[in-house]
């Protein structure tokens, strides 16, 4: 009788580690930071505008024939400083920007974090 | 003589000169001549500008326009390597050249808020100038697939010095 009960015991214990453990891996897929890709071709950030999540990496690729820079504005927050051509740059992105390239002014982008 | 030439000869006032006499045909080695002379001709004037502004929004621009025109050259000298095309000085080429230097002549006779004035409305126009020329005399006259791309490339490029050399003319005028 107390062999059933101890294993019963442990029946229990498993499933309950079991259940425990799913609920881990669902909480920890919903946190799982992205990693978002614009591509600087053109004379354009593409895509132009990229909705995120708080903590997700945007990673920013030059592939144009001239050198760019990605620069917070107005306020100049953060910038990449010069990329060369087939250079690339990330940010972990924590609050919504617009973003401008700071060697050609008029090319223009944003994050939205949702 | 072709519509399309026709179109071009109006947009390119400032290059009219070379263009008017005849509609040019040129070869590929001849387009890639052309080509890295235009860019030369907008650093030249760059440097110029760098020497005589303190204006900051036009020594920005000029900084942009020296670094990007040579990252052009830089492209099309490494493609004409791979291709093994020289560059073929021609008539085209020349008459830019030619009215480069008094343009070159006019912007060192000035000074002050004159120059920059100069120096912007000669960057508009002649970025206005270039796009027409090469979307349409040098794109299309190019054979060599990689070099007509690359003339390609070179339009968005083009096109976004002209918008900013707009934002800089509307910002000092």
């Amino acid at each position: 009788m107390s062999k059933k009960i101890t294993t019963l015991k442990a029946v229990i214990f498993l499933l309950c580690s079991v259940f425990l453990l799913n609920s881990c891996d669902t909480e920890t897929e919903k946190t799982i930071p992205k990693v978002h890709t614009v591509e600087i071709k053109q004379m354009k950030f593409q895509p132009a505008e990229l909705i995120v999540q708080k903590g997700d990496t945007v990673v920013w690729i030059n592939n144009d024939i001239v050198a760019h820079d990605v620069t917070e504005e107005p306020g100049k927050a953060w910038t990449s400083s010069v990329m060369p051509v087939g250079e690339s740059w990330s940010l972990v992105v924590t609050q919504s920007a617009d973003y401008y390239c700071n060697i050609h002014v008029v090319m223009k982008g944003k994050l939205i974090v949702q | 003589m072709p519509l399309i030439t026709t179109v071009v000869l109006f947009a390119i006032m400032p290059f009219a000169s070379v263009f008017a006499q005849e509609n040019p045909k040129l070869s590929d080695p001849e387009v890639a001549s052309v080509a890295v002379v235009a860019n030369q001709i907008d650093i030249s004037y760059g440097e110029i500008a760098k020497g005589k502004s303190k204006n900051e929004d036009i020594l920005k621009f000029a900084e942009t326009m020296i670094n990007d025109h040579k990252a052009v050259i830089a492209q099309a000298a490494a493609l004409a390597k791979k291709l093994g095309v020289t560059p073929k000085d021609n008539a085209v080429s020349q008459k830019l050249l030619a009215d480069a230097e008094k343009t070159k002549k006019m912007l060192r006779s000035k000074s002050g808020k004159a120059f920059d004035r100069a120096y912007i409305d000669n960057e508009v126009a002649y970025h206005k100038a270039v796009i027409a020329v090469v979307e349409g005399l040098l794109i299309p006259e190019t054979d060599n697939g990689e070099l007509k791309s690359l003339l390609q490339n070179v339009v968005p490029a083009l096109k976004t010095h002209l918008e900013h050399a707009v934002m800089v003319q509307n910002k000092i005028s």
